[in-house]
């Protein structure tokens, strides 16, 4: 029999008659019973969620169905007219994606090349490694608005660290004008993107190199392995949790680059660096509430759709674990 | 007594049934009407007479962008507080970019913005709309100012705002080096401003600083280049009515005269932001800086020293002039209708108005205002107070009132610059324009 000193939390099972005697079916299901009140501890975050994340992408779905300007009490249903003229009549929401695919590819796969060498380079605990490490991981504590600004400045065609790199070691041909190329500005931001975070990818691989265990590399050399084998064979397969996770949130980031674009561009951002966020903040600001909650949809589909594919690509690169 | 107990308790079921039934009541909720929340009076203007006495008391919230000014102010409205000993003035201040953007949803909710600002355009349009001014006519703070200059803070035949500031979005120019070459005075024509440039190129300086890296600050320049070419001084709202296109003559003669002007400007002039072109100028390494009047006090602040004046380029012959310049009425102050504290915004817009504080304001800030009797002491104010009487128009880039279209017409001056043909540059920007308008 239950005494009455047990706790509130305990199985229904442990305080049932029965227990220790039931088997079977039965008896295996009671065992995973909680109790009812543990059900109300996700309450809050529930409501957290609930209140920040189901419901205002409930009314996104509401809104995208209208022409609300974001103000008027009037609005006209338009069914899926927002989502026609997305992606049928906007060259600018088009313009839009097809930078912010440019931008992420690049930072995609620069970024974590960069970072998992890095990794690679400072996976061991040596105080070097620690130093370098710090400083690689240190423009992640910025504010994106301060390194767009720095950026912005390093730039500058005029007055600039790049171009008056460039001039003192005697490769003018080189300078350029950077974000008023329009050609190229989207590759400059990607660049700043992955200076941005390269470090802060780096300390996941780091964490994802120092659980490989050991034994697998003396086991592959004993047979006779190379490095660049080791790597396909070992480390790439067992850090596949690692980068997905890399390679995940750094496409999401691309998506989301809207300060950096902002700070380095100005508001509005010149169609060259218009990227998919950038354009629906454009669509607020634009009093078109309806139509920019339309894109805003899209948006999270896209980058849905981005990172399972990712994820697909990653499982079979890295089918051997 | 445990079962006893068990029986008062929430069963799974039951707490799961909550759940439902609270995503049931979320549904809805997360469903209602868009416009459903918020304050200010829809649908257009105030709706309820605001009250032009009352006690001036409590906080006063006043929301606008200019972090510049936050100090002048503060001084003045310490010199407000003593006046009203049971009132105080609190700055909501917010970046430019960001007022633009946010500004409406912000006021609206009546938390902050008991006096506050719009930009003329397409802001002061969406806030109108929205109810959120109160409408001024007949107080008698309207009368402090110059009935010429605060139009702009009309709707329909009523006074909702009060356009405080009086810039001019023109060229600023270093007389010392204008007058190194051989002017005097502001070039009368397009050949003169053009041998103005070639002279100033010839000292082995820029003629113009222009920061065609940010679309914002660029712009500043369309004004002045279409304020003569264009056949109507509404050549911006016909743009975005269809009426007018950026394939007309008169904007591909605009669009070829920004090709003329490619040798002048600095090198890669389209990725050079404010900043940079305000420091090329301040050093005194440009004749012109191609932005605007409210740009003056960021060039002291780098350490300009030369004496500033004014030189818009005319882009016609003199015979064919309608204007010599650029002016715009802007940061249009209006009390909150969602306001708790009309009377002590109106008192504060009142205080503002005053010939004593709004001169304190406009030598502080090193701005022209629309309030009349205004004494302008700065320096920089009083050399550039001539163009008060100028004939000059109100800035027709925010006759705009769709972003996106006002942003294709002035990328497409920037893409000439940045060496497209000015065909190219036009069918680019109409096409995006077209898009908008069918939309």
């Amino acid at each position: 029999m239950p005494t009455t000193t047990e706790p509130e939390w305990s199985t229904e099972s442990a305080r049932s008659p029965g227990h220790g005697r039931t088997s079977g079916r039965r008896g295996r299901r009671r065992a995973g019973r909680v109790h009812p009140a543990l059900y109300l501890f996700p309450l809050p975050a529930l409501a957290i969620y609930v209140v920040f994340f189901a419901m205002p992408t409930l009314q996104a779905v509401q809104y995208s169905g209208t022409n609300w300007d974001g103000f008027s009490a009037d609005y006209d249903n338009v069914g899926l007219g927002n989502f026609e003229r997305i992606l049928t009549g906007d060259d600018l929401f088009m313009n839009a994606l097809t930078n912010n695919l440019k931008f992420m590819l690049v930072v995609v796969v620069f970024q974590t090349i960069f970072a998992l060498g890095l990794a690679i380079f400072l996976v061991k605990n040596t105080t070097a490694s620690t130093l370098l490490r710090g400083l690689f991981f240190f423009p992640t504590v910025l504010s994106s608005v301060s390194v767009a600004y720095t950026w912005k400045f390093i730039y500058d065609p005029n007055f600039g660290l790049a171009n008056r790199v460039l001039e003192f070691v005697g490769l003018e041909q080189f300078t350029s004008s950077y974000l008023g190329n329009d050609t190229a500005a989207i590759y400059w931001v990607a660049i700043t993107q992955i200076w941005f975070h390269a470090g802060q990818m780096m300390v996941i691989f780091i964490a994802g190199l120092q659980s490989v265990p050991a034994e697998l590399y003396e086991v592959a050399e004993i047979d006779g392995a190379g490095k660049w084998k080791q790597f396909t064979a070992i480390t790439w397969p067992m850090i596949a949790p690692a980068t997905a996770i890399v390679v995940a949130y750094t496409t999401i980031q691309s998506f989301k680059a809207f300060d950096l674009i902002l700070g380095l561009s100005g508001n509005p951002p010149r169609y060259s660096m218009d990227i998919l966020s950038t354009r629906i903040y454009t669509g607020f600001a634009n009093s078109e509430f309806g139509y920019a909650a339309a894109e805003s949809l899209i948006f999270m589909a896209f980058i849905a759709a981005v990172v399972l594919a990712q994820r697909r690509i990653l499982k079979f690169t890295q089918k051997d674990v | 007594m445990n079962q006893k107990s068990h029986g008062t308790m929430y069963t799974r079921r039951r707490i799961l049934q909550m759940f439902a039934a609270s995503g049931l009541v979320a549904v809805p909720a997360a469903c209602a009407g868009p416009g459903s929340g918020g304050g200010g009076d829809q649908g257009g203007g105030g709706g309820e007479a605001l009250p032009t006495d009352g006690p001036v008391e409590g906080e006063i919230s006043f929301a606008h962008w200019r972090a510049e000014d936050q100090a002048v102010l503060e001084k003045m409205f310490a010199r407000f507080s003593e006046e009203y000993p049971d009132a105080s003035v609190s700055q909501d201040i917010s970046p430019s970019n960001d007022y633009q953007s946010n500004a409406l949803q912000r006021i609206r909710s009546g938390n902050v913005g008991d006096l506050f600002v719009a930009f003329r355009g397409a802001q002061f349009v969406d806030m109108v709309d929205a109810g959120l001014y109160a409408d001024l006519s007949g107080t008698d703070v309207v009368e402090r100012y110059d009935p010429a200059l605060i139009d702009v803070g009309q709707s329909d035949g009523t006074q909702y705002g009060l356009p405080y500031q009086l810039v001019f979005n023109q060229p600023v120019s270093n007389l010392d080096i204008l007058e190194s070459v051989g002017v005097t005075e502001p070039p009368p024509d397009w050949d003169s401003f053009l041998a103005m440039c070639e002279d100033v190129v010839a000292a082995g300086l820029v003629p113009m600083a222009w920061p065609g890296g940010e679309i914002g600050n660029a712009g500043h320049l369309f004004n002045c280049m279409v304020m003569n070419n264009a056949p109507s001084d509404d050549m911006c709202a016909k743009i975005e009515s269809g009426e007018y296109a950026c394939t007309d003559d008169w904007f591909l003669t605009t669009l070829a005269q920004y090709a003329e002007l490619r040798p002048y400007f600095q090198p890669n002039a389209t990725g050079t932001a404010v900043e940079p072109a305000q420091q090329l100028f301040a050093q005194g390494d440009a004749a012109l800086l191609v932005t605007g009047s409210f740009h003056i006090t960021a060039v002291r602040e780098l350490g300009a020293q030369f004496p500033v004046g004014m030189a818009p380029p005319v882009t016609v012959s003199a015979d064919e002039r309608k204007y010599v310049g650029i002016r715009n009425a802007t940061f249009i102050l209006g009390v909150n209708t969602a306001s708790d504290n009309q009377a002590g915004a109106l008192e504060l817009l009142r205080f503002l108005s005053e010939t004593e504080a709004a001169s304190t304001y406009a030598n502080g800030t090193v701005q022209h205002l629309t309030v009349a009797d205004v004494t302008y002491d700065n320096e920089d104010l009083a050399a550039t107070s001539d163009w008060l009487s100028k004939e000059t128009l109100l800035a027709p880039r925010f006759q705009f009132t769709d972003l996106d279209i006002r942003n294709a017409a002035e990328q497409a001056c920037i893409d000439v610059v940045g060496g497209d043909s000015p065909e190219q540059a036009a069918e680019k920007a109409q096409g995006i324009i077209d898009q908008r308008i069918g939309s």
